[in-house]
C-alpha cells in the first residue's frame, strides 16, 4: 500500500517545529500563550499551573513523584510535548540530575493574563457602523462555497465558474506535491492529491494552511507572526465585524488571502471596512481529532454499486469522479456507478480501497447511515477484492541462466540454487532447453559456483 | 479474464448505428453477451441536467424525471408506494435496489400506460406532481409523443363481432381511409352518427389509475362512463386490419380487449375459484390490471419465480370462464400446469386435459381447459392421426383465453404461429424475466399485448411472498496443474471442462453439499450445464442427477424421491432443470457451470429457491430467519468465468439482490474426507479431462424433442433489447462450443440496420 505522504497536521506539531527564537518571539503573545495551555494534554496543563509560580528548576525525580506508578507513560507524554514545546527547559547539572524550569516569556506572559486578563487588539465594531452583517447561515455558506472554489482551482478542474483573487504563484505552492505537470500535459492529481480531496474540510485546511505559513518567508512574511496572527485570529468571534484597520499592512494581506480560502469574509462600509470571521478561521485552533462538527453525509450505495450523492457540490463531482463514473447530474443529486474500471484508475492514481470505503462510510447519507453496514458488504467486500487483485503478483530480482553445456553442470547448478533456497523456475525435465531462474540476491554465489565448476 | 463491469451504463446511445457495428465485433468474441457493456460510453455519457429547476418542495417529493427519459425515485419518500404504482405503469423499472429505484420512460412503456387506461394528460399531471425539479420540456414532448397513438383503438369482440372501438371519431375516420380497412368494414342498418358510428357508453377504468394522486375532480372524470365510438368488421378480415394497424404501417396498434361477459356465443365453463385460493395482494394488483374495467385486455404479467404465477393464470381463466388453452414450454409443466388448475378451481377432471407425445387426452363438453407445449402446437412436421385430430380441434376453436407460460423462453417464430393458428380473444403472457434478445422482441408486445404489471422482487422478499435468498459467489483457485493446462493454446476447447473441473471447485461443492445436508438438513440442486462435468459430479458424489437424454419416466421418479425421500437430499440438473421444473423443497442451489453470460439463466436457476418455505411470520422481514434459501456460483478464479458470473449477475443484482464474494472454500483445514485431496487424484482427474474428446467436454446439446422447446434451435441475436423487457439492454446468447463458428457467421450477415429498427425507436433516437 502507498504510503500517506500527507499528515495532516494540527497546528500545535506546526508551532512546535519552530526554530527555537521563533517559539521565543511567539509567546510574547498572551493569546498564544492561551492557545497553547489550551492545547496541552491534561497532565502537561497541570504541570505548567503547578510551575506558574516557581522560578527555580524542579527536578524530574520530584516531578516523578507526583505521579502514581501507572500515570508514568501520560508523564512522558507531557514532559516531552512540554519540552518540544520550549515550555519545559531541560538541564542536566553535574551531578547528572535532571531538572526542568519553565520558559520564563511563556511563564511571565502566563501569569499576566490570568491575573488581569487580556483584551484582543480589536472589540467588534458596533452594529451601528456595520451594516447588512451576513446571518451565520449566509456565512457558513460562504465559506463553503469559498473553500470549494479554491479547491476546485487547486486541482485545476474546468468545472470553476469564478476563479479566486489567490495568485497563481501562491496558487503553484499550494498545488506543489498535489498537482504534477509532465511536459505540456495538462496537470495532473499526484497520489497525495487524490488523498488529499478524499480527506474532510478541517484536514484538508491544516495541509493548506500549513503550506501557506511554511511558505510564508518566502513571501517576506515572518512565520511566527503569521501563526500569531492566525492564532490570535482563532479567540475572534464568528459573525462578529472587525474593523481592517487595526491590522497591521502585513496582517491586511494576510486577510485578503483569508479570504479567498473562506476564513474571513470583508465587507466595507461606508467609511470603514471589516472582516468577519468565519467558523473555518474560528476551529483554527482546534486540534483535529476533536472536530466534532461532523457534517451531514450525503452518499447513498446500493448493493448494485450504484452510488446516489445528494449534493449540488461541483467539488463532490469530482471527487466522486475520482473512483466512479459519474452519469447523471441533477439539480441536488449526483448519480455514479463504482465499475472496476473506475476503481482501477482510482487505485492507479494512488488512492487505497480502504480511503475510498472510509470516504463513503463517513459520507453516509444519514438515510442509510445508521444501516449497519453503511455502505453495503458486497460493494465493500468487492473494492476490496479489486484492490487485492492488482496486488497478487509478487516481484522478485531474479537472473535467468541458460546455455548450460552439459545436463549434469546444469543439475548441479540447480542442485546448487536449490540448496540457498533460491530456485525459482528450472526447465521441466523432459523439455529439452536447460535453463534456470535464481533470485538475484544469490546471483554472486551462483557465479562463483559456476566459474569454480568450469575450471 | 477479469471481472466485467459491474456497473449500470445507459441504454441510450446503443440504437445508434455507429455503436452498433463497433458492438457486432465485440458480440463475436465474448459470445455475444454484452450489449452494454460499456467502457466507451462512461464519462462521455454523462448527462447534466443540473440546470432543471427544483420545486421548493422537493423534500417532499419522491421523484426525479429527466430529459432522457430516466427517472430515479426514492424508496424512503412516504409517497413510494403511489409513486411505485405509477411508475411501473408508465415506465420500465431498470434497477430497483433497496433506496433508489431507476426507471426508464420508454414508447413500450407508455403504450403499457395508455392501454391500461392512463391518459397522456393524467401520466404528465401525475408525473409533474411528483416530481422534484420542473418537468424537462423533453419529457413531456416524448409522452405527447409516444401516447399520441397508442390506445386509441381498440378492438372488441362482442358478441361474435368484431368492432373497431375509439373514443376519438376522427381516428377511426383515418383508418377507414385506409383501403382494406373500409372494405372490411361493415355497415350495419342501425347505425346512428353523422360518420355513421356506432355510439356507445363503456365503463370508466376501475382501479387502474393512480386514483389517490389525482384530485377529486379527476377522479370523477376517471369513472365517469365514457362514450366511445365503434364501427364493425368483418370476422375474416380481422387479422388484415389489425396488420394494418400495426406501427409499421396507419400506426394505430390495436389493444385488444374481450368483452367476456357480452359473449353469448362462446360456451361458457363451469369453473371458479376455490375458496382457499386466496390471491395475494400483488397478484390481485396484477388481475386488476387485466381486468381493470370490465373486460379482459391482452398482456404480459411478470412475476419472480415462486411468487405464484399459475395462481393468476388459474385466476384469469376462472374470471373469464370460458375454454382456455394453456401453453407451456415442456412435459412435465404440462402435468404441473395441469395440477395447478386442479388444485386452485374447482374445475372438474373431465374439463381439463393434456395434450403432449405422452398423453393425448380430451376434454368432455362444450367446454374446457387445455395444457400442451408450444411444440406440440407449432410442430410443421407429421404427427400421429389422433394428435392431428386433436389439432384439429384446437384450431378450430374459439378460445376465451390464450394463456403462455414461459414467454421470455419461447422463440418469436414459434409465438407467431402459435398466434396464428390458435383463435383467441383474451392472450395473457406469464413470465419470470422478461428478457428475450431476437430482433422480433418489439413484436411481442403487438403479437400478445403490453406488460400489464411488474412486481418488485425485493418487496415480495420483504413481505415474505418469496424465499429471501443469501448470493454468494465463491471464488476457487484454479490448481496449478490445471491452469497451466487452461492456458495452453491446444486445450482452447477444452477451457470449460478446465475451470469446471478445477478439483478446489469439486471440494469447495462437496464441502457445501456436506454443510448444507447435515448442519441445515437442505434440499440442494446442483446445475451444471457441461454435460462431462455434471455427470463427472455427480457419479463421484453418488447423486441422482437429470439432463436432456433423461427420459420423462426416469424424471418424474428422481423428482418425486428428491420431494420426498430423507435419503435423496441432492440432485444434479443440466440445464433442462433451468426453467419451468417446479422443484418447491429445494432451497440451496450450487452452480458449478453455467451458460456464459446469461442473465436470464442466473435468475431462472434463482427462481427455483423463490417458493417461500416455513411460516410466514418468520419470514417476513424482522422475522426469525434472516435467510432461508441459498445460491451459490462457483468461479474458478482468473478464468472466463470470472468475467461471466459478473454478467449474469446484472440481473439479480438490479432487483436488488447482492453477491457475497466467498473466499477460502473449501476451509483450509479440510483434508481427505473431501475428494481430489491429494495432488495424484487431481492429475488423475486432469488427465481425464484432457483425454476426453473435445465435443465430450463441451455444452450439453439438447436433441429435439417433441416436448421440450429444444433452446438450440433458437437463434437469439445480440440486439437492442426491447424497452418493454423491464430488463432493458439484457442479452441473452445462445452459446454452445460446437456450434459456435455458425453462430458467428450468423451473427455477423444480421446487421443491425437502424432503418430496420423498430419504428418507435427511430422515432426516438433516429
Amino acid at each position: 500500500m502507498p504510503q500517506v505522504r500527507i499528515i495532516a497536521k494540527n497546528f500545535m506539531d506546526m508551532v512546535a517545529a519552530l526554530p527555537a527564537m521563533k517559539l521565543d518571539k511567539l509567546y510574547e503573545n498572551a493569546f498564544i500563550c492561551e492557545a497553547i495551555l489550551r492545547s496541552l494534554p491534561p497532565l502537561a496543563k497541570k504541570y505548567v499551573l503547578q510551575m506558574l509560580c516557581i522560578e527555580v528548576p524542579v527536578t524530574a525525580k520530584s516531578m516523578e513523584e507526583w505521579v502514581l506508578p501507572d500515570g508514568v507513560s501520560k508523564h512522558r507524554v507531557a514532559i516531552d510535548r512540554l519540552i518540544q514545546l520550549r515550555i519545559f527547559t531541560e538541564t542536566v547539572d553535574r551531578k547528572r540530575e535532571t531538572t526542568y524550569t519553565l520558559n520564563p516569556i511563556f511563564q511571565t506572559n502566563l501569569k499576566k493574563l490570568l491575573l488581569y486578563g487580556v483584551v484582543l487588539p480589536r472589540e467588534p465594531m458596533p452594529s451601528n457602523v456595520t451594516v447588512r452583517l451576513p446571518s451565520s447561515e449566509d456565512l457558513e455558506a460562504f465559506a463553503l462555497e469559498q473553500w470549494e472554489c479554491f479547491l476546485l482551482q487547486l486541482i485545476n478542474s474546468s468545472q470553476i465558474e469564478r476563479p479566486s483573487n489567490i495568485s497563481s504563484s501562491m496558487m503553484k505552492i499550494f498545488q506543489r506535491g498535489l498537482l504534477s505537470q509532465r511536459d505540456k500535459e495538462a496537470p495532473r492529481l499526484t497520489e497525495s492529491g487524490f488523498q488529499f480531496l478524499l480527506m474532510d474540510t478541517n484536514a484538508q485546511l491544516w495541509y493548506i494552511i500549513r503550506e501557506y505559513i511554511s511558505n510564508s518567508e518566502e513571501r517576506g512574511v515572518d512565520s511566527a507572526d503569521l501563526i500569531s496572527f492566525l492564532l490570535e485570529l482563532s479567540f475572534h468571534v464568528t459573525g462578529e465585524a472587525y474593523n481592517i484597520n487595526t491590522l497591521t499592512e502585513v496582517q491586511k494581506n494576510t486577510i485578503k488571502d483569508l479570504a479567498d480560502l473562506g476564513l474571513v469574509k470583508l465587507q466595507q462600509g461606508r467609511k470603514d471596512s471589516w472582516f468577519i470571521p468565519t467558523r473555518l478561521a474560528t476551529n483554527l485552533s482546534v486540534s483535529l481529532t476533536d472536530s466534532s462538527s461532523r457534517k451531514q453525509g450525503f452518499v447513498v450505495v446500493e448493493t448494485n454499486f450504484r452510488l446516489y450523492a445528494y449534493s449540488t457540490s461541483k467539488l463532490h463531482c469530482e471527487i466522486l469522479r475520482l473512483f466512479s463514473r459519474v452519469e447523471y447530474q441533477l439539480p441536488n443529486l449526483i448519480v455514479g456507478a463504482i465499475t472496476k474500471e473506475s476503481l482501477y484508475s482510482a487505485f492507479e492514481n494512488g488512492i487505497t480501497a480502504d480511503q475510498i470505503i472510509s470516504f463513503l462510510q463517513q459520507n453516509a447519507h444519514p438515510r442509510v447511515a445508521e444501516r449497519v453496514p453503511s455502505v453495503p458488504e458486497n460493494v465493500t467486500d468487492q473494492i476490496r477484492l479489486w484492490e487485492t487483485d492488482l496486488n497478487r503478483v509478487e516481484m522478485t530480482p531474479a537472473y535467468h541462466y541458460d546455455g548450460f553445456p552439459s545436463r549434469d553442470l546444469f543439475e548441479g547448478a540447480s542442485d546448487f540454487a536449490r540448496g540457498y533456497n533460491a530456485l525459482l523456475w528450472e526447465d521441466p525435465e523432459d523439455s529439452k532447453k536447460m535453463s534456470l531462474v535464481v533470485k538475484a540476491e544469490n546471483h554472486v554465489h551462483m557465479r562463483e559456483y559456476l566459474s569454480r565448476q568450469r575450471q | 479474464m477479469g471481472h466485467g463491469d459491474k456497473g449500470r451504463p445507459s441504454k441510450k446511445l446503443k440504437f445508434s448505428a455507429k455503436e452498433i457495428t463497433q458492438l457486432d465485433d465485440e458480440d463475436a468474441y465474448f459470445g455475444g453477451e454484452d450489449i452494454d457493456d460499456d467502457v466507451r460510453d462512461g464519462e462521455g455519457k454523462k448527462r447534466d441536467f443540473t440546470k432543471l429547476e427544483l420545486k421548493p418542495d422537493h423534500i417532499n417529493r419522491p421523484l426525479w424525471a429527466c430529459a432522457d427519459g430516466r427517472i430515479f425515485l426514492e424508496t424512503f419518500s412516504p409517497l413510494y408506494k403511489q409513486a411505485y404504482d405509477f411508475l411501473i405503469a408508465i415506465a420500465e423499472p431498470v434497477c430497483r435496489p433497496e433506496s433508489m429505484h431507476e426507471y426508464n420512460l420508454t414508447p413500450h412503456s407508455l403504450y403499457a400506460a395508455v392501454s391500461v387506461g392512463l391518459e397522456t394528460e393524467t401520466i404528465i399531471s401525475v408525473l409533474n406532481k411528483l416530481s422534484k425539479t420542473k418537468l424537462p420540456k423533453e419529457m413531456i414532448d416524448f409522452i405527447h409523443g409516444s401516447t399520441a397513438n397508442y390506445g386509441k383503438v381498440k378492438l372488441v369482440l362482442k358478441k361474435n363481432r368484431y368492432f373497431v372501438e375509439s373514443p376519438f371519431p376522427e381516428v377511426l375516420k383515418t383508418l377507414l381511409k385506409d383501403e382494406v380497412i373500409s372494405k372490411s368494414r361493415i355497415i350495419s342498418e342501425g347505425s346512428r352518427g353523422s360518420d355513421g358510428f356506432t355510439i356507445s357508453k363503456t365503463m370508466g377504468e376501475i382501479g387502474a389509475g393512480p386514483s389517490d394522486l389525482l384530485n377529486e375532480a379527476e377522479l370523477a372524470a376517471a369513472a365517469e362512463e365514457k362514450e366511445t365510438h365503434a364501427f364493425e368488421v368483418d370476422p375474416t378480415q380481422v387479422e388484415n386490419v389489425k396488420e394494418r394497424c400495426l406501427p409499421n404501417a396507419l400506426n394505430y396498434p390495436m389493444l385488444e380487449e374481450y368483452d367476456f361477459r357480452n359473449d353469448t356465443v362462446n360456451p361458457d365453463l363451469d369453473m371458479e375459484l376455490k375458496p382457499q385460493a386466496q390471491p395475494r395482494p400483488y397478484q390481485e394488483k396484477s388481475l386488476s390490471k387485466m381486468f381493470g374495467n370490465g373486460r379482459a385486455r391482452s398482456g404480459i404479467i411478470v412475476l419472480p419465480c415462486g411468487a405464484g404465477k399459475s395462481l393468476v393464470g388459474v385466476s384469469a381463466a376462472s374470471r373469464i370462464r370460458k375454454s382456455c388453452l394453456c401453453l407451456a414450454t415442456n412435459a412435465v409443466s404440462v402435468d404441473q400446469w395441469a395440477f395447478q388448475f386442479k388444485l386452485w378451481s374447482t374445475i372438474r377432471d373431465e374439463q381439463i386435459c393434456r395434450f403432449t407425445s405422452d398423453s393425448k387426452e380430451r376434454f368432455r363438453g362444450n367446454a374446457g381447459v387445455v395444457v400442451t407445449t408450444y411444440n406440440m402446437v407449432a410442430f410443421g412436421g407429421k404427427r400421429s392421426e389422433e394428435s392431428e385430430k386433436i389439432i384439429e380441434e384446437i384450431r378450430n376453436r374459439e378460445w376465451g383465453l390464450l394463456l403462455m407460460d414461459e414467454v421470455h423462453v419461447v422463440p418469436a417464430q414459434m409465438f407467431r404461429k402459435v398466434i396464428s393458428l390458435t383463435k383467441s380473444h383474451c392472450k395473457l403472457g406469464l413470465t419470470a424475466t422478461l428478457v428475450r434478445e431476437d430482433e422480433r422482441i418489439t413484436d411481442l408486445n403487438f403479437l400478445i399485448g403490453p406488460k400489464l404489471y411488474e412486481a418488485n422482487w425485493l418487496d415480495l422478499v420483504k413481505g415474505g411472498f418469496i424465499a429471501n435468498v443469501q448470493c454468494a459467489e465463491v471464488w476457487c483457485p484454479m490448481t496449478k496443474e490445471f491452469f497451466a493446462q487452461y492456458l495452453k493454446k491446444e486445450n482452447s476447447k477444452k477451457k470449460q471442462a478446465l475451470y469446471v473441473m478445477n478439483p478446489n471447485k469439486f471440494r469447495a461443492c462437496e464441502f457445501l453439499i456436506r454443510f448444507h445436508e447435515q448442519q441445515r438438513g437442505d434440499k440442494i440442486i446442483v446445475f451444471a450445464d457441461n454435460l462431462f462435468a455434471l455427470v463427472e459430479y455427480a457419479m463421484k458424489l453418488r447423486k441422482p442427477m437429470i439432463y436432456g437424454a433423461t427420459s420423462h419416466v426416469e424424471r418424474t421418479k428422481i423428482l418425486e424421491a428428491f420431494k420426498t425421500s430423507r435419503d435423496v437430499n441432492t440432485i444434479f440438473l443440466s440445464k433442462v432443470g433451468d426453467n419451468s421444473i417446479d422443484i418447491p423443497e429445494a432451497n440451496v442451489i450450487i452452480q458449478i457451470s453455467s451458460h456464459a453470460g446469461s442473465r436470464r439463466q442466473e435468475a431462472q436457476r434463482l427462481g427455483r429457491i423463490l417458493r417461500a418455505k416455513g411460516k410466514l411470520q418468520d419470514r417476513m422481514a424482522g422475522g426469525k430467519e434472516e435467510y432461508n434459501a441459498f445460491f451459490y456460483s462457483l468461479v474458478s478464479m482468473d478464468t472466463q468465468e470470472m468475467y461471466y458470473s459478473t454478467k449474469r449477475q446484472q440481473f439479480l443484482i438490479d432487483q436488488g439482490y447482492s453477491f457475497k464474494v466467498i473466499t477460502g472454500l473449501p476451509p483450509p483445514d479440510s483434508g481427505p474426507e473431501l475428494n481430489y485431496h491429494s495432488l495424484d487424484d487431481q492429475l488423475a482427474l486432469l488427465t481425464k479431462v484432457l483425454s476426453a474428446g473435445d465435443e465430450a467436454v463441451g455444452l450439453e446439446q439438447l436433441e429435439e424433442d417433441a416436448d421440450d422447446i429444444a433452446l438450440h434451435k433458437a437463434r437469439r441475436f445480440g440486439g437492442s433489447m426491447s424497452a418493454m423487457s423491464g430488463a432493458n439492454g439484457m442479452v441473452y446468447m445462445e452459446y454452445s462450443t460446437g456450434r459456435h463458428k455458425l453462430g458467428k457467421g450468423q451473427m455477423k450477415s444480421k446487421p443491425k440496420d437502424p432503418a430496420k429498427r423498430h419504428h418507435l425507436f427511430k422515432r426516438r433516437f433516429g
